[in-house]
């Protein structure tokens, strides 16, 4: 039994282990052949989820719409993404003559390598972990600013009309939906006490002295925002304006073909995977589970959530650009904001150590009566905005409506004289 | 060499290396891609000097802001087309530059002036070693200090005690607003006819410069090539 | 703590040279017959006209200094949150009026009408 609870672990210490003795006089050299090995699997994990996910996707997706999906390639299309790799291989890649070379080809590396760094802090299994860095979500959040460089270096590369436009609003995008998503993971920060993603994992296991309550139901707005302006991160429907084909054909990755589209694929799909991990890991508790093995557990919540982002994208229609501004600064942002606040206070006035309760005052609470409070101060923000939101639009169709009809009836005056 | 130190030398050559591109390309847009690698090469000194905290928010604030506002504002100007190659202050701002670059040397470098105790100023050399927490002949006390553990929660409640960084902390924010205030300000709509008004004399800015710099540029017997690849710049 | 990073150092390094690899095994798989169509730049079908470096909006530069704005304020927060069970209430209180001076800049913003997409 232990052995299956800990098998990922008993796996990497065992190589690592032989790694060290073989190379045993240098440890140094030792070391960093372990944590070569240690990416390349990570890498390879990564790269083949992704092939596994495009055909995933695409069968749910076309479950949804009540189609088929790829069903030619193998027994139930299974092939699919084995017969997409080769030609992605094998097709010609062309590079429009007019392009800053160095910058268009590099462009779809920067944004691999920066998807794949991820995975450098995504914990697996107890032990079983990249790294475990103490700014472990701060990290996450910081290395996606990565992909953003890469995707004005793809707009500009590429020296295209359409390629700039679609990186510029993919990029006003990205920066937009990384606000919520900032302020958000400071929540949990804020209830955790550490940025460590091992940490985040403990603060929701349960052990002595500990509920081990999951933080997506002491803080279900925040996990309901980070999951939004996740999709809207990964540029995922219904937040995938870039591929308004009406507007800007495909956006910034128009003039790439072959495998540099692949890699700009591969890191879409990566991304959003990662996002899929952290949500799991910030809200539902990440590896800890009861019965199963911990990477059983992280595995299928990873699942569960990357099956919300198929079914939101099989589910509702692409939004207009200026929509995904607006509820993006003019909704979620604010609302976070407030939502930050109250926790803030919520959590001096009702602490859980009774140190913190002698030294700074506030009323001794048991942690699952702070959650509750939690509960219901995040559902209260959660339905006043929305309220307020409601209102708002009310007032915007009437203003609308007026308009229209005062212009109809000065048309008719018009008409008639 | 520890790797440490080969890392330090690695990381030091990447961004002097990509600070020199971006100061001496004509190419806007390169060589803000240049000033993201300097920034990551930074960001690897922190990570050297134990502050992952730092390291992570360089990449934060400058990789993922700073920088993506600088490529905005460079897409904000004329086209490349338009751009005169040569500033004519690059001249005295590199002698500026170069003159503050020695006195830092002199003051902190490995060959650096020291006053002595009798009050001679004398050169000290890569080999005279001081007291650890001397840097450069001053005395620095963060000098070799360790990072504590818990940098993070030390350096959080720093900023918020009124003894230490509370005011710097606060003034940040009406800093920042203020930034945003004026950013506005000057973002406003503007009328049509101001525009165009504005337009016009860019464009006559712009052709004299243009005429000005082509006797020197052309040679007499291809003037035609000469105005295309002045304009091709 | 240095350390902690190598790991990070080590799967950049890692991931560069797997994809550059997986990019170069295409290269010399994948057919090379270039011809000035296939090379022109794509709109659909139609000739390029002018230079690709439009003036863009500068909306996007207020949207990029409000991102700057929040991401300050985040880079402040998160130690701020770290240490938040060893903090005072005068300390939240004043984290708190931080983040509202914050707040009152998005809804002037808001209010000039930076954040509308037209």
């Amino acid at each position: 039994m232990d052995a299956i609870t800990n098998l990922l672990k008993i796996i990497s210490d065992f190589v690592a282990e032989l790694i060290r003795s073989v190379l045993g006089f240098s440890p140094l050299l030792a070391e960093l052949v372990v944590m070569g090995l240690a990416a390349v699997v990570l890498i390879t994990f990564a790269a083949l989820s992704f092939m596994g996910l495009t055909y995933v996707e695409r069968k749910v997706v076309a479950r949804i719409q009540d189609r088929l999906g790829p069903n030619q390639a193998g027994p139930f299309g299974l092939l699919q993404p084995l017969a997409d790799g080769i030609k992605m291989f094998t097709k010609e890649d062309t590079t429009p003559a007019t392009a800053d070379r160095w910058v268009y080809n590099l462009a779809p590396l920067v944004i691999a390598v920066f998807a794949l760094a991820t995975y450098a802090v995504i914990p697996f299994a107890p032990g079983v972990v990249g790294t475990n860095l103490n700014v472990g979500v701060f990290y996450v959040l910081a290395i996606g600013s990565g992909s953003i460089v890469a995707i004005l270096m793809a707009g500009w590369g590429s020296n295209n009309k359409y390629a700039l436009l679609g990186a510029f609003r993919t990029v006003a995008q990205l920066i937009g939906y990384e606000v919520p998503m900032l302020l958000n993971v400071l929540t949990v920060v804020l209830v955790t006490g550490s940025m460590s993603l091992i940490d985040i994992i403990n603060h929701q296991t349960l052990a002595e002295g500990n509920p081990g309550i999951p933080h997506i139901l002491m803080l279900p707005l925040p996990a309901l925002v980070f999951l939004i302006s996740g999709i809207a991160e990964t540029a995922r429907s219904p937040f995938d304006l870039l591929e308004a084909e009406s507007e800007i054909v495909a956006g910034f990755h128009t003039e790439y073909s072959g495998m540099k589209f692949a890699l700009f694929f591969l890191g879409e799909y990566v991304n959003a995977l990662a996002v899929a991990f952290i949500f799991s890991t910030l809200f539902l508790g990440g590896y800890a589970g009861p019965i199963l093995p911990p990477y059983v557990w992280i595995l299928l919540k990873a699942a569960l959530v990357f099956f919300v982002f198929m079914w939101l994208r099989g589910t509702l229609p692409r939004v207009r650009i200026d929509q995904m501004h607006a509820l993006n600064w003019k909704f979620l942002v604010p609302m976070s904001t407030v939502n930050l606040v109250l926790v803030m206070l919520v959590l001096k006035l009702f602490p859980t150590s009774e140190a913190a309760a002698q030294t700074f005052g506030g009323i001794l609470v048991t942690p699952w009566v702070q959650a509750l409070i939690l509960l219901a101060v995040n559902l209260a923000v959660l339905f006043v905005s929305l309220a307020l939101a409601a209102r708002a639009a009310r007032r915007f169709r009437q203003a609308e409506e007026e308009m229209i009809m005062r212009r109809r009836s000065a048309n008719l005056a018009t008409a008639r004289a | 060499m520890t790797i440490q130190q080969l890392i330090f030398i690695a990381l030091a050559i990447l961004v002097i290396g990509s600070a020199l591109f971006v100061v001496t390309t004509s190419n806007l847009f390169r060589g803000a891609l240049m000033l993201i690698v300097a920034f990551f090469g930074i960001a690897g000194f922190y990570v050297l000097l134990d502050n992952g905290l730092f390291a992570v928010a360089q990449v934060m604030i400058y990789i993922g802001a700073i920088s993506i506002l600088i490529i905005f504002s460079v897409m904000l100007t004329r086209g490349m087309q338009a751009m005169i190659p040569r500033n004519a202050q690059a001249g005295s701002v590199a002698i500026a530059a170069g003159l503050l670059f020695l006195i830092l040397l002199l003051a902190f470098g490995p060959f650096r002036l020291v006053v002595d105790l009798s009050g001679v100023p004398v050169l000290a050399t890569l080999f005279r070693t001081e007291s650890p927490r001397v840097l450069g002949g001053l005395p620095w006390s963060f000098a070799n200090r360790e990072v504590p553990e818990t940098y993070i929660a030390d350096f959080g409640r720093a900023l918020v005690d009124l003894n230490q960084f509370l005011l710097p902390f606060l003034l940040v924010a009406f800093l920042v607003d203020a930034v945003l205030a004026g950013a506005i300000y000057i973002a406003r709509q503007r009328k049509p006819a101001e525009v165009i008004a504005e337009r016009e004399a860019i464009a006559k800015e712009e052709a004299e410069e243009i005429a000005a710099l082509q006797p020197q540029a052309a040679s007499p017997a291809l003037p035609q090539s000469a105005v295309a690849s002045t304009a091709e710049h | 703590m240095r350390t902690d990073f190598a790991f990070v150092g080590v799967m950049i390094v890692a991931a560069a040279l797997l994809m550059g690899v997986t990019l170069l095994a295409a290269a010399l798989l994948r057919p090379k017959k270039p011809n000035p169509a296939k090379l022109s730049t794509y709109e659909c079908g139609m000739e390029t006209v002018g230079d690709t470096w439009v003036q863009f909006r500068v909306s996007y530069y207020i949207l990029a200094l409000v991102f700057v704005l929040f991401d300050i304020e985040a880079i402040l927060l998160f130690p701020i949150a770290v240490a938040f069970n060893a903090l005072p209430l005068f300390a939240v209180l004043n984290v708190t009026l931080f983040i509202l001076v914050l707040l009152a800049a998005l809804l002037y913003a808001w209010r000039k009408g930076a954040l509308d997409w037209e």
